[in-house]
């Protein structure tokens, strides 16, 4: 658990970074098909302990099935998939543990929309964690204020925009404490006015020395808080660089097209 | 702000004033306006409101007549009904057999256990009612899994077995507890458990022994109740003197009670990732769908005592329970798994990704949202198995049609039909359309929250 001098310096503008050498996600020649369609090729991939990762890439490349199998709402067919030290195959006993520590934020909120934010928050701590109802709501509102919004904890998920939805669904996840957050396009459903409101609780978040899995579009965030930036195309993992490196300077010319046309408009 | 938009220097922009307002057109408000957007808008509608409208009038005019102005209340025999007046109704003849259409052949000196039973159930599920009540769901449980026992024994009496003894007995405690606690949570503001962990001193142990407490005292009022009604007992009154409404209800209330769960249970299965659970599922709930009722109620009166040992010989009620039942969680199944359709899958994946197992998944994100989608669908078919049950009059059970068709055998109502199935549907009509009101009603009060998904 001991901080290294492995951590880079921060360039201008980005957070500094806490990474250390434990290793919390590893991925092993993962593959993985829909039927016929191979949609994740001879995948490997190392996550250390604070790393802030984004991962880009052209739609339909596997981004979102690469992020699902690591908390297995995907299941691999081959290769080894490890996190936090326990490797996932069939023992439900295992999923379940790795799925509490393991937060995950969609692009549709996915907030139970039956429950009030607060209870939202409360559920899974309860449930899961067996935290007793006041300690569990304590936490709750602790983390509803990180993002901004303990004033909405009563209302029901259906009353609240679009960006207010995505900030109870990051609070819902750190509620249950855990030390690895997957984000799938978090601001991808979202009003050009609310993107920003996200990105701020990501970017705190990040500061905080979360490790984060973060696939966006959203290339301004990735300069910012990414460690590393990972391009997939087809399934594969094409270049992982740097951010200030990829953008810059990117080594593959798939990346460097992709990279010419998002920054086109 | 558009207006005020203009700065020096600059051409002024055109001002933009809206007009005011002006109030509707009489003829298209209130009731004239009502009246003529919808029933007068054309000649021809005009002519089908008029002739619709006379068409009722007639009609109720007449069963008015037949039924108030001309009926006859009070008769010794239905000879007597015709010669006071020939062409009214003649409800002598059902406040006569009322007894019978309420209890069917159940002993009068006994038709007090049915009252105290339905008194029963009220005391029972009241609370339900009573506003921001804590342990409602405990108070729901016990109606559902201890209360038909008592229930039974009321109706049925006779030798209590050991396991009915600890039922009864339980459930009479339960019963007392319940409302120990409805009125303590009113005075105290804290649930009955909460109370006894605090009196006892156990507030200061770990949680897992706050149940001790409430545990010990429901052995302690259990002794009481055992103590005092130990060597009480009912007579024996056999099913097949059960009948009459109370018959009906008793077997719908069976067969409604188990049909959510058992429909729960079945839509799961058949949604399981697992091969023979699924199959299993498939099978029993289009076997059940795709055969008549009337088919399943011969089956399970004449071949289910085939498969049975032969000294475990069930009653033709028993019989019947079951078959309803069977029959009731197979379309119940189709009810629910098409409401756990509707329930997007983000919410599974959000629920698993938490770290939520399959049945706390299903029980605290998945089920509630789907059930109240269901609340239509789930009263329809409750409704419908209400009025399928008249179909245990044709293997011989004596429920309220079978009674109703009676009156006219009997030599001195002789021929008098019309008038008890009037009665009968007015019965079931008052029964499906609380039903149905009260349907509506949880609907709106259910999960409020849920606008705009
Ligand atoms: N359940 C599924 N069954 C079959 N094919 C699927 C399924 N889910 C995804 N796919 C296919 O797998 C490929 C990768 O999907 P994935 O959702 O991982 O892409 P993505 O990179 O996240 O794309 P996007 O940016 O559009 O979200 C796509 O071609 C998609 O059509
Ligand atoms: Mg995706």
């Amino acid at each position: 658990m001991s901080a290294t001098d492995t951590v880079p310096m921060a360039p201008e503008g980005q957070i500094a970074s806490a990474i250390t050498d434990e290793e919390v996600i590893r991925l092993i020649n993962v593959n993985k098909w829909y039927g016929e369609f191979h949609v994740l090729k001879d995948v490997n991939l190392s996550v250390r302990r604070g790393e802030r990762i984004v991962i880009c890439g052209p739609s339909g490349s596997g981004k979102s099935t690469l992020i699902r199998c690591i908390n297995r709402l995907e299941q691999h067919q081959e290769g080894e998939i490890i996190v936090n030290g326990t490797t996932l195959d069939s023992n439900v006993k295992n999923i379940e543990a790795i799925r509490s520590d393991v937060g995950m934020v969609f692009q549709s909120f996915n907030l139970f929309p039956h429950l009030t934010v607060l209870e939202n928050c409360t559920l899974a701590p309860m449930w899961v964690r067996k935290r007793p109802l006041d300690e569990a709501a304590d936490v709750a509102m602790k983390y509803l204020e990180r993002v901004r919004i303990p004033e909405q904890a009563h209302k029901y998920p259906g009353q609240l925009s679009g960006g207010q939805q995505q900030r109870v669904a990051i609070a819902r996840s750190l509620c249950m404490n855990p030390n690895i957050m997957l984000f799938d396009e978090p601001t991808s459903a979202l009003d050009p006015e609310m993107i920003s409101e996200v990105l701020d609780v990501m970017v705190e978040l990040a500061a905080s020395g979360m490790t984060m899995l973060v696939v966006t579009h959203e290339m301004a965030f990735a300069r910012k808080v990414a460690d590393r930036v990972i391009f997939m195309d087809q399934g594969e993992i094409v270049e992982e660089n740097a951010p200030d490196e990829f953008f810059a300077n990117p080594r593959v010319d798939r990346s460097r097209l992709f990279l010419s046309q998002i920054l086109a408009h | 702000m558009a207006t005020d938009n203009t700065q020096p220097g600059q051409d002024a922009a055109i001002v933009f004033e809206p007009k005011q307002s002006r109030s509707a057109p009489v003829a298209s408000v209130g009731v004239i306006g009502w009246l003529r957007e919808n029933l007068f808008y054309s000649w021809f509608s005009t002519i089908v409101t008029v002739v619709v409208a006379w068409g009722m009038f007639e009609g109720a005019a007449y069963l008015y007549d037949w039924g108030v102005t001309k009926a006859v209340f009070e008769a010794e025999s239905r000879r007597q009904c015709l010669n006071t007046s020939p062409d009214g109704a003649c409800w002598a003849g059902i406040i006569d057999w009322m007894n019978g259409f309420m209890y069917g052949r159940y002993p009068d000196e006994e038709q007090w256990r049915i009252n105290l039973g339905g008194v029963l159930l009220i005391a029972w599920v009241l609370p339900f009612w009573l506003p921001n009540l804590k342990g409602k769901i405990g108070i729901g449980m016990s109606a559902v899994m201890v209360y038909p026992f008592l229930a039974a024994y009321l109706f049925l009496g006779g030798e209590r077995g050991v396991f009915l003894n600890l039922m009864v007995f339980l459930a009479i405690t339960l019963l007392v507890l319940n409302w120990v606690h409805v009125v303590l949570f009113y005075l105290t503001g804290r649930t009955l458990t909460e109370n006894l962990v605090r009196m006892t001193g156990f507030e200061h142990r770990p949680e897992t022994t706050h149940k001790y407490p409430m545990l010990a005292l429901v052995a302690v009022v259990w002794g009481c109740v055992y103590a005092w009604l130990g060597d009480w007992q009912l007579e024996l009154v056999r099913t097949n003197l059960w009948g009459g409404l109370f018959l009906t209800i008793v077997i719908a209330g069976v067969a409604i009670v188990s049909a959510l769960p058992g429909g729960v249970a079945l839509a799961l299965a058949r949604r399981s990732t697992m091969p023979v659970i699924r199959v299993f599922a498939i099978t029993f709930i289009e076997l059940f769908r795709s055969v008549p009722l009337i088919t399943v109620l011969f089956m399970a009166v004449t071949m289910m005592p085939l498969f049975l040992p032969e000294d475990f010989q069930l009653n033709k009620l028993v019989q019947v329970m079951i078959g309803v039942c069977l029959f009731a969680a197979a379309y119940m199944a189709e009810v629910v798994r098409g409401g756990l359709q509707a329930i997007p899958n983000g919410q599974y994946e959000a629920a698993k990704a938490m770290g939520l197992s399959y049945w706390k998944m299903m029980n605290l994100v998945i089920l509630p949202q789907a059930l109240k989608l269901m609340i239509p669908n789930i009263v329809g078919n409750f409704m419908g198995l209400l009025k399928d049950t008249t179909l245990v009059s044709i293997i011989g059970l004596y429920d309220m049609l079978n009674m109703l068709k009676a009156v006219g055998q009997n030599p001195i109502w002789i021929g008098l039909h019309k008038e008890p199935l009037v009665f009968g549907a007015a019965i079931y009509f008052v029964l499906c359309f609380a039903m149905s009101k009260y349907s509506q009603r949880l609907e709106r009060t259910i999960g409020q929250g849920n606008t705009g998904r």
